[in-house]
Parts: C-alpha cells; sequence; structure tokens
C-alpha cells in the first residue's frame, strides 16, 4: 500500500465521521482512527486478498473483486476535479461511458493550469470515485474502467 | 508544419529581404507561384494594410521603409523582425480569425510543433477563460496569443509555470508602461483593480512526463472600454485606457515574448523560488480580506500569502489556514 492511497483514506475519512477504518490491500493491512486531531496509522503486512479501496460509494466493490480487468484511472497533480469541460457543458465521461485510450475523461486544475486527463485504457467506464468539484490528491484514483479482456 | 504563410505574407517578406530594392513582378510570380495578376492583387491588399508598396514598370515592386504607416500592420512578419529572442516567437501562427488560440496551439503542439511556437489570433471567435468562460477578444485592438512550452518537468510541477507567466505578463506591461500592475492570484493582472490581462494554462501530460504546455495570454492593448458591455467596463480596462494613448501592439507583443522567454529560463536556470520572489512583488493581496469562490464554496478569510508552490494561504475566521490551489480570488469590499 503506498502513500497515495493512504492520503486518500485519510481525505476520506475526514470529510465523513466515519472514526475508524479498516482497509486491507494485496500488500497490507490499514487501520485508521481518528479522535480530536489525532490520526493513528497503523500498517502491518498481510498476504491476504484485496477487499476495499478509497472509494465513498459501495459500487466499486464489484471492481475489486476482478481487478485484473478494472483499471484505474489516477489524477496526475493536486487540483481540483472538473468532470466537464464548463458547468453547463456535458461530461466527459459518464458511468457505462465506453472510453478509448487517449480520450479525454476529465479535467484537473491547479492555479488556473488546466489538465485534460486522458484515459490510458479502453473499456467502460464503471465507476466514477470523485465528485464534480472536489479537491484531489496526486495519485488519488478518479475512474474505474472495465477493460475488455 | 502543416501551413504556410499567406501570399501576402510572402511578399512582404521578399521585398522587406530586398531592403528597398525592387524584385520584379515576375520574380515574385515564379517564387510564389502564382500569376502577375495575383501578384498585382496582393500587392493592392497590402496598401491596403498600411504597407507602402511602390510599382515601378520597369523595374518592379520595392517597399518603402521610411514612410512609415501608422500603426503598422499587425502581422507575423512585423513581430517577427524586430523580436529579439531565441526561441519564443520564433515561429509564428497568425491569423485574422481564430476559434481559440489555445486550441489552435494545442493542435500544432500535438503535431509536433516546437518549443516557443506561438500562435496569434487579431480576433478570437470562442476565447477561453478559466472553466468555460469567455475572454473578450474584439478584433483590431488587442493581443491574444498563446505559447507551446515542453518544460522538462513532473505534471505535478506544471502549476508552477502559472506563476512564471504571471511574473512575465506582469513585468511586460510593466516595462511598457513604466507603471506597476498588480497580479491578483493566481495570473490576473490588475491596473487600478481592472483586468488588463489574463493567463490561461492548458497541459497535456502523461502519469509522469509533460507533453506540452500551452499558455493562453490575452492583454487588452487598445480596446475601448466604452464600446464594451457594461459588465466588462466594471471588471476590465486595457492598456490604452490606463494610460491614455495608443500602444503599439508589434511592440508589446515582442516585449511580452522577451519577458516570457527570460523567466522561463529564470524557472530552470535559478528555480522556483527565485521566480516566485519576482511574483511576490507583484502581488498586493497579502494580509487583505479576500473571498475565495470555489467550484462549489466559498471561503472568506485573511490572505497569508502563498507557499512555496504558490499555492494560496487563507486564514478564515477561526484561526485555520487553508491552502487553495484553485478558485477566483476577490478582495472583500471591491480591491
Amino acid at each position: 500500500m503506498d502513500l497515495k492511497n493512504i492520503k486518500a483514506i485519510y481525505k476520506f475519512l475526514k470529510e465523513t465521521d466515519i472514526v475508524e477504518i479498516d482497509v486491507e490491500g494485496p500488500d497490507g493491512k490499514l487501520r485508521m482512527k481518528r479522535g480530536g486531531v489525532v490520526h493513528e496509522v497503523i500498517l502491518e503486512n498481510t498476504s491476504r486478498p484485496a477487499k476495499a479501496a478509497t472509494a465513498p460509494e459501495s459500487k466499486k466493490d464489484s471492481a475489486i473483486e476482478k481487478p485484473d480487468n478494472i483499471k484505474i484511472v489516477t489524477s496526475p497533480m493536486v487540483g481540483t476535479f472538473y468532470r466537464s469541460p464548463s458547468p453547463d457543458a456535458p461530461v466527459f465521461a459518464d458511468i457505462g461511458s465506453l472510453v478509448k485510450t487517449g480520450q479525454t475523461v476529465c479535467i484537473i486544475e491547479a492555479m488556473k493550469l488546466m489538465n485534460e486527463v486522458e484515459c490510458e485504457y479502453s473499456g467502460k467506464v464503471v465507476s466514477i470515485l470523485v465528485e464534480n468539484g472536489q479537491p484531489v490528491e496526486y495519485g488519488e484514483p478518479l475512474f474505474h474502467v472495465e477493460v475488455s479482456k | 508544419m502543416p501551413e504556410k504563410e499567406s501570399a501576402e505574407l510572402s511578399i512582404i517578406r521578399l521585398l522587406k529581404d530586398a531592403g528597398g530594392e525592387s524584385v520584379s513582378g515576375g520574380d515574385l510570380s515564379r517564387l510564389l507561384g502564382i500569376s502577375r495578376t495575383a501578384v498585382w492583387k496582393h500587392v493592392k491588399a497590402l496598401r491596403k494594410a498600411g504597407y507602402v508598396v511602390t510599382a515601378c514598370p520597369s523595374k518592379g515592386y520595392s517597399l518603402s521603409f521610411e514612410a512609415k504607416s501608422s500603426p503598422m500592420p499587425f502581422n507575423a512578419i512585423e513581430i517577427n523582425s524586430g523580436l529579439e529572442t531565441a526561441f519564443v516567437g520564433k515561429k509564428i501562427f497568425f491569423y485574422p480569425e481564430l476559434d481559440s488560440t489555445n486550441a489552435k496551439a494545442a493542435r500544432l503542439a500535438r503535431d509536433g510543433a516546437d518549443e516557443g511556437t506561438v500562435v496569434i489570433a487579431d480576433f478570437q471567435s470562442a476565447g477561453k477563460g478559466r472553466i468555460g468562460r469567455k475572454w473578450e477578444s474584439p478584433a483590431g485592438v488587442n493581443l491574444y496569443t498563446s505559447i507551446i512550452l515542453r518544460p522538462g518537468i513532473a505534471p505535478f510541477d506544471a502549476q508552477k509555470l502559472t506563476i512564471v507567466m504571471a511574473v512575465a505578463v506582469a513585468e511586460a506591461i510593466e516595462k511598457y508602461c513604466k507603471k506597476r500592475p498588480v497580479v491578483k492570484w493566481p495570473n490576473d493582472i490588475l491596473i487600478a483593480s481592472k483586468k488588463v490581462a489574463g493567463i490561461l494554462m492548458e497541459m497535456d501530460a502523461e502519469a509522469d512526463h509533460v507533453n506540452f504546455i500551452v499558455a493562453g495570454i490575452g492583454v487588452n492593448i487598445n480596446m475601448n472600454l466604452s464600446e464594451m458591455p457594461p459588465d466588462i467596463r466594471r471588471i476590465a480596462t486595457s492598456l490604452s485606457e490606463a494610460f491614455g494613448q495608443e500602444i503599439s501592439r508589434i511592440e508589446f507583443t515582442r516585449t511580452l515574448y522577451s519577458c516570457v522567454e527570460k523567466w522561463y529560463k529564470k524557472f530552470s536556470e535559478n528555480g522556483f523560488p527565485f521566480v516566485l520572489t519576482a511574483w511576490r512583488s507583484f502581488f498586493a493581496s497579502e494580509g487583505k480580506r479576500v473571498i475565495v469562490k470555489g467550484f462549489n464554496r466559498t471561503v472568506e478569510g485573511i490572505c497569508a500569502g502563498v507557499d512555496a508552490t504558490g499555492a494560496l494561504l487563507l486564514r478564515v475566521d477561526s484561526g485555520k489556514v487553508e491552502r487553495i490551489i484553485s478558485g477566483d480570488v476577490d478582495h472583500a469590499g471591491g480591491v
């Protein structure tokens, strides 16, 4: 489990009322608790299969059970996530959208630098992990794309 | 490059190269691959644009350098001929009209255009601002340009170029107009609290590699604000309005490209802190009460400056300092 995932979990925790969370991945287990301003992080090794991840929706549980054909589009930078080029324009990609390699799926803005994030996979968008207009961290998962096997 | 310069610009280039000597209509016709009649038509168009072209039946066409029209026509050759840069503006794609210079520059960059290649439009039909906003782009008065950059930096560092460009544009305005403009975070340039220039950066990147960045710069130069709609008039100004005289778009454009090149080089040679120090010297919001409008939330507080990456620091009323990386900043109760 690398730092960016831990950061994402931390952020998720902060934005919700949850005070304690256990996350298991292929390379480790993480428990995070919060009370007041103290955040406790415990990392220990385990070889158990992946079960949970960082997204605040349960939709993507199915994604984790078949990780081979589910690819994650991550944020290349810290910034604000936008699903469309302007507030009244159609979104770049929705759940169920078929996307191709190189297709723009969202914009990340940092200090008026707009980065059109291109999908590195061809497939179907199965989940969108961040809400429009929300801040994202470097490496934070944005989309799950189901690629055809 | 897939695009060729227009026949008119080719004629001007050839006549300039001749240094005031005559070039025969036959030579021009051969060099350009067009008929003598077409050459004559283009010469008439050039005269209309402000060039003094003399036609002598026995010798051909010559360009007069003494009888300069005022102002000189705004085109790629005029801008390029006095340019003192090593790479910014060395290749100029000039268009009387475009949808957006940023969109055009991105297309050129994808086709492999060199770093420093610039796009200029005299008029933009869909000039872009932040998040789908429009940039007012009337013809004949302002500068709308986009510069292709290929910095060897990681995508997560790229927003620093926003600061680099802000310093460059502010310095160009200051240099030309002998008056210190103000930078509104992160990169709007203001004179007397009104916007005179804006910058919109667009990046094309892989996960760990920047393919290119397009720095779109719009500067209101000779725009007559009384002709603009009231909502624009309230928030915008132009160089000529601020200083009471017309400003040569050609000279300003050259100055701008020199400043962009200078600060882009300083960024790679002297590092970001050096650029940020210069940026701070144009920044006037520190210690003031500001309102930051984000996508779906607005925060208010005292501006505590910027951090080492250029992000805005805002001390909200609870005393907590928030770090802001996107949003519109306004001074509470006006700038």
